[in-house]
């Protein structure tokens, strides 16, 4: 029996579509720039050069491809938890729990073909547009482009397989549904259990303390050579990956704190609330947009570092003002690239708050019956996108603070001639660019919902099934 | 000048009430002039079978639903033309409600769900409202579940703190949509009893819907409806009186 819907399947294959679109344009754009130099006779090794660019790509898409398995994944953990009284049903009459996961796994699978294969077409039609207007706008040279690299299989499969093991990992909850949920009077689960993590939440600690110690131990070797900076790569990504590990220790206690700021209204108190109801799901809801604003932060931070480092060094020398416009330039790209990134995890919040609204009917009925008005349930879901995007912006910027800042003092601190603190610099740009992109998100975020919400009328949401 | 509810003795009233759904050939009448006042300081069981239009009566009762046409009141206030907001209002300020299920709203303690009306109109209990409530949980039970979550509560539990709740803020009206439907009868007896003596020792009007003869035999009047039309209007009966009226009714269909 297949309970395949393409309207619950949207997202998800927004999702896919999204990240193999990128992966797909982004190589064939870098294959494309790769053609060019390799046209032009100055340069000597072009297909060095052809690798190295398809390399960074791939780093991107990697980024860019985890996010959106996170995001796929707590889409269809959500989607499982509205379905509980089906599965329940069907375990009931006979089927078998592994077969139950097995089909959504399998609907896992089509969603990923789908928007791999929209993707590869989108990505493609995108790269052949752009080229052939930069050709004729004669912005770059009329070369035999190649759009079918052996190297475009990476992403495009890479999205299937992400997908599905994405439906996997979020159908776990499959096992759990007792067919007794079908009769009597089941309660919703109030939690999700966050029992058996202790291994991965000390793997995480362990990443984490191992990876600060070597960004320390970066720095200090920053003190005698910038190549300090490379073990502070290390360092980074280490630490880094365990956070990532160990989001669900670390985003429910950001989602509180930002919860107390709300105020102490009643609908800023049950958004509050409602933000920390499932760890699980607000983890992997807001976990994305943490990988991407701790990027972009990490880049801007470092290179607003770096600049105001050497307009200091090279003020009134030549070259001075080219310098800072490659450096700009570099931020500009490879944050336009992470915002790809940043985008998809937007759209996992967007729909997670979507889908967390209409589980919630029943309780939104009792809210409305007891006295809440329309604007108050749509204060509260409003407050409850705002604390999710303004935890994870929060975390982001905190984290990406430090590893541009240890980035930058490894990599400059002898910049001067002799060992010095470098002083991090915060680009005003960016906190203008990042408020107003979280104010965004949440505010998309929150018109359907609230919308659907004041729709739902006490009677109907209270009527016993 | 007009008669008022109060003058009546009564604490909600409807006059004239008719409520139908849907149009054309796929209308369905709940309710046809039903005109019926709710008496101060009583316990009223409201009684019918399954569609006799008891629910949507006390829907429309305690502003969560609109007429079609007919007026209703709660105190001196004429509901019938207000627009969602000020209906909000009625239902926070001066109405109390425990319902068959999913009361309690999950992410709030046991005490949070029973401060819950307080919050919403954003006001904090007053000295003499917060000996009330200390009253009321201490005569409940519900003493040292306090810092408890609702799914952490037995059946019954759930149905105190929701009774809590709803005589919390003294409303003028508490309604009760089958209060005891999901309890076993030893907690739905428990569950009654704590109705009615709240009505007896603090003078609380109840209105409750059920189709429960042994629900309705602790009510001090009993309202039968059948087919959106009030039938019968008596004093306290015993659960076997109310029985025999119940199949003397179907029988006469």
């Amino acid at each position: 029996m297949s309970s395949f819907s393409v309207r619950e399947h949207v997202p998800s294959i927004l999702v896919a579509t999204l990240s193999s679109t990128f992966g797909v344009a982004l190589l064939q754009g870098t294959d494309a720039l790769a053609t060019m130099i390799a046209a032009d006779s100055t340069f000597g090794s072009s297909a060095a050069v052809a690798v190295a660019l398809a390399s960074v790509a791939l780093v991107f898409i990697a980024i860019a491809t985890y996010v959106g398995a996170v995001v796929t994944a707590n889409t269809f953990s959500t989607i499982i938890a509205g379905r509980t009284r089906t599965i329940a049903l069907l375990r009931l009459i006979g089927a078998s729990a592994r077969g139950q996961r097995a089909a959504v796994a399998r609907e896992g699978l089509v969603v990923g073909v789908i928007g791999a294969a929209i993707g590869a077409l989108l990505g493609t039609a995108a790269t052949a547009g752009i080229l052939g207007v930069a050709s004729l706008a004669g912005v770059v040279p009329w070369l035999q482009y190649s759009f079918l690299e052996p190297v475009l299989a990476v992403p495009v499969v890479g999205v299937v397989l992400t997908t599905w093991i994405a439906s996997w990992v979020g159908s776990r909850r499959v096992l759990t549904v007792s067919p007794m949920q079908a009769i009597g009077a089941s309660h919703e689960r109030s939690a999700d259990s966050v029992a058996h993590r202790r291994g991965r939440n000390a793997a995480a600690l362990v990443l984490v303390i191992i990876g600060v110690l070597l960004l320390g131990l970066g720095i200090l070797a920053g003190l005698v050579s910038p190549a300090g900076v490379l073990i502070g790569v290390v360092g980074g990504m280490l630490s880094f990956t365990g956070v990532v590990l160990g989001a669900q220790v670390i985003m429910p206690r950001a989602l509180r704190l930002v919860g107390r700021v709300l105020g102490g209204s009643a609908s800023a108190r049950l958004a509050a609330e409602n933000a920390v109801r499932y760890p699980e799901r607000s983890t992997r809801t807001t976990i994305g947009i943490v990988i991407g604003v701790t990027l972009i932060t990490m880049f801007a931070v470092a290179g607003g570092t770096f600049q105001a480092l050497f307009d200091r060094l090279l003020s009134g020398e030549e070259g001075a003002a080219e310098a800072s416009a490659t450096i700009d330039a570099v931020v500009a790209i490879f944050s336009v690239l992470i915002g790809f990134s940043a985008l998809i995890a937007a759209v996992g919040l967007v729909n997670n708050l979507s889908l967390s609204v209409l589980q919630r009917t029943r309780e939104l009925g009792l809210l409305r019956a007891l006295g809440f008005t329309a604007r108050q349930l749509r204060g509260m879901i409003t407050a409850e996108g705002a604390q999710l995007t303004a935890a994870a912006v929060l975390v982001g910027l905190v984290l990406g603070f430090f590893y541009g800042w240890a980035g930058a003092q490894s990599l400059l601190a002898l910049v001067t001639g002799s060992p010095s603190f470098v002083v991090p610099v915060v680009p005003p740009l960016l906190i203008v660019l990042l408020v107003m992109g979280a104010a965004v998100v949440t505010v998309v975020a929150s018109i359907a919902p609230s919308r659907r919400a004041t729709r739902v009328s006490p009677v109907t949401a209270l009527a016993v099934e | 000048m007009e008669i008022t509810t109060s003058d009546l003795g009564l604490v909600a009233r409807v006059a004239q009430l008719s409520k139908s759904y849907g149009s054309g050939a796929t209308e369905v009448t709940a309710l046809r002039d039903v005109s019926i006042g709710i008496r101060k300081g009583e316990f009223t069981a409201i009684m019918g079978p399954s569609g006799s239009g008891k629910s949507t009566l006390m829907h429309i009762m305690a502003g969560l639903d609109t007429p079609t046409s007919g007026r209703v009141w709660i105190g001196n206030t004429d509901i019938s033309g207000l627009g969602d907001t000020e209906l909000t209002m009625i239902r926070r300020r001066r109405v109390g409600f425990v319902f068959q299920a999913f009361n309690l709203v999950p992410t709030l303690d046991i005490e949070g769900n029973i401060l819950l009306p307080f919050e919403l109109d954003g006001r904090r209990p007053s000295p003499q409202e917060r000996a009330w409530i200390d009253e009321l949980v201490d005569s409940l039970g519900l003493r040292d579940r306090l810092r408890h979550r609702p799914h952490e509560l037995s059946g019954g539990q759930q149905q105190r703190v929701a009774i809590a709740r709803a005589l919390g803020s003294r409303p003028e009206l508490v309604f009760a949509d089958e209060p005891t439907g999901n309890l076993d009868s030893r907690t739905g007896r428990e569950v009654l009893s704590l109705l009615a003596s709240a009505t007896r020792s603090a003078g609380q009007s109840i209105a409750m819907v059920t189709h429960d003869p042994v629900a309705a035999s602790y009510a001090d009047r009993i309202l039968f409806l059948a087919d959106g039309a009030v039938v019968e209007d008596r004093g306290r009966s015993s659960a076997a009186e109310i029985s025999s009226f119940m199949l003397e009714m179907e029988q006469a269909v």
